[in-house]
């Protein structure tokens, strides 16, 4: 039984602008590293914000541990949002704000309006919070700005904040782009541990073949909107890459 | 030949062009000139009273009765300079407050429903600063009385339109980015706003009030005249009773209460961005 089912998703930014999904299908199952690859323009970052309905499909069906995700109100959206922690490519933290307050934004979702106003965080966030804080290896930046940081320590905050949700699913967009080559993959390896380690199935876009190869366990090859592979990491060759990305040769 | 027939021609064409340049201009000199001499007629030489100015002599006592200073009148400066101060500050704070929903529904990013919402908040702004604060004084001390209360509104009222204006563009020109992270945590609009907006545009905002505070204490030292508190009324008393060098006085005592505005303004915005 998949935790994530799509079917058949389209989206479309404008109703006389091109269709930027086509009709994707696929299967996300309890303990998988997914990663979703293709140039730039497949639909990549589109295809993950309609998970969390930062983006709201034409089209099709998302259904999340039972849930049909395009169907929610509101209220009930934002329940869904807090169970999907998401990692971005830019880390998109507030860069005015400490490091403590970027991770304990993470709780925002659990909480009322007031509290969040006068940032009420519980004595058990903020101990959940170091923890947290801890496990991704910043315990000593917890009160500097996180405009202070070095790229792949603010993206360890941005990992942090996910945590802090305790999600049932990560969505990671692009998280290495900003990253060189080394600290890339320090941050998959420590995403990859963190997801065993809470039991979290991982959907991640990723350009990186390279990396994606080397953590996720299955693999949707996207082309201009249009699914091309799909299936474990295994199963994918040189000859099926090139396919994949033969728009960018030309 | 056939060059040199064509090189005559184009200067023919460059003279033409020149001469055409030159009669537009001096039609348009021609037009100001008419229109300062029409202005100066009416404004100036209709509207004077020519027969109580006097001569040179009449017009030079005017200015100089206004020189030297009632140091008499100093003490009871204090409290009206403090209520000055006061009726700015207050007024600055309210207008902060009732700037709030012309800011949401001024920032084409965030306005609710942008057809309805986006005019409401542009017509609040234009409209309080396309009215003097004068007006703005008479309207209130005719709606609440004389007083520093009618003073404070008129304030805080004209305060909105900058306040607004400008936090509204920081909020257009802010980072997409928190907002979105933020938004995808599961944080309600409201969260978004305290957590992913507010951090981004507060030394904007924080700059501008301190610089419309500035201001408020310019303005706040005339609203006397109309009978709304503060340094003004001093001002007109004097000028009432003919104290000529009371005047004096109290326009110094404004521009010492500006400067000190300045320079608070300045230490504040400093210490803060």
């Amino acid at each position: 039984m998949p935790i994530l089912s799509v079917r058949d998703l389209r989206v479309r930014y404008s109703s006389s602008g091109p269709e930027i999904l086509k009709g994707i299908s696929f299967d996300v199952e309890e303990d998988d590293f997914f990663a979703i690859i293709g140039p730039s323009g497949a639909g990549k970052s589109t295809l993950i914000r309609c998970i969390n309905r930062l983006v709201t499909p034409t089209d099709g069906e998302i259904i999340l541990y039972g849930t049909d995700v395009l169907s929610l109100n509101a209220r009930h959206l934002r329940r869904l949002r807090r169970d999907i922690g998401m990692i971005f490519q830019e880390f998109n933290l507030v860069n005015r704000m400490s490091v403590m307050d970027n991770v304990l934004s993470g709780r925002l979702g659990y909480m009322g309006n007031f509290a969040g106003l006068f940032r009420l965080f519980s004595k058990k966030d903020i101990s959940r919070a170091l923890s947290v804080l801890d496990r991704v290896g910043l315990s000593d930046h917890v009160d500097k700005r996180a405009d202070e940081l070095s790229g792949g320590q603010r993206q360890r905050v941005g990992i942090a904040r996910a945590l802090m949700q305790d999600p049932k699913l990560l969505l990671l967009d692009e998280p290495t782009s900003s990253l060189d080559p080394k600290i890339s993959r320090e941050v998959m390896a420590l995403i990859m541990e963190i997801a065993a380690e809470y039991g979290v199935p991982v959907l991640c876009n990723i350009h990186d073949v390279q990396l994606a190869m080397e953590f996720c366990n299955k693999i949707i090859g996207l082309q201009d909107g249009i699914k091309m592979f799909d299936g474990p990491t295994t199963k994918m060759n040189k000859k099926k890459l090139d396919e994949i990305y033969a728009m960018e040769v030309l | 030949m056939a060059v040199a027939d064509a090189t005559i021609r184009n200067v023919d064409r460059i003279i033409a062009a020149r001469a055409k340049t030159r009669t537009i201009r001096a039609l348009i000199y021609m037009v100001v000139l008419l229109l300062v001499v029409w202005s100066v007629k009416t404004t100036i030489v209709d509207d004077t009273d020519w027969e109580r100015m006097g001569s040179v002599g009449n017009v030079l006592h005017g200015v100089v009765q206004f020189l030297g200073i009632d140091w008499g009148l100093v003490p009871n400066l204090w409290q009206p300079a403090v209520e000055t101060i006061m009726v700015a500050t207050l007024g600055t704070l309210l207008g902060v407050m009732m700037c709030v929903p012309a800011i949401w529904f001024g920032a084409l990013n965030i306005t609710p429903y942008p057809p309805i919402t986006y005019p409401i908040a542009r017509l609040m702004m234009t409209l309080s600063r396309s009215i003097h604060e004068i007006v703005w004084a008479l309207f209130f001390v005719a709606a609440v009385g004389l007083g520093a209360l009618a003073g404070v509104l008129a304030i805080a009222v004209r305060s909105i339109g900058f306040i607004a204006k400008m936090t509204a563009e920081a909020i257009e020109d802010l980072d997409p980015k928190p907002v979105e992270a933020i938004r995808a945590v599961g944080g309600s609009d409201f969260q978004v706003f305290v957590y992913a907006i507010l951090p981004q545009i507060l030394p904007v905002m924080i700059g501008v009030i301190i610089f419309e505070w500035e201001i408020n204490i310019r303005r706040s030292s005339v609203l006397g005249l109309v009978g709304a508190g503060g340094l003004g009324l001093v001002f007109f008393r004097q000028l009432n009773t003919f104290n000529h060098p009371g005047v004096t006085t109290v326009i110094l005592a404004i521009l010492v209460l500006i400067l000190f505005g300045e320079v608070v303004s300045y230490y504040v915005r400093k210490a803060i961005i």
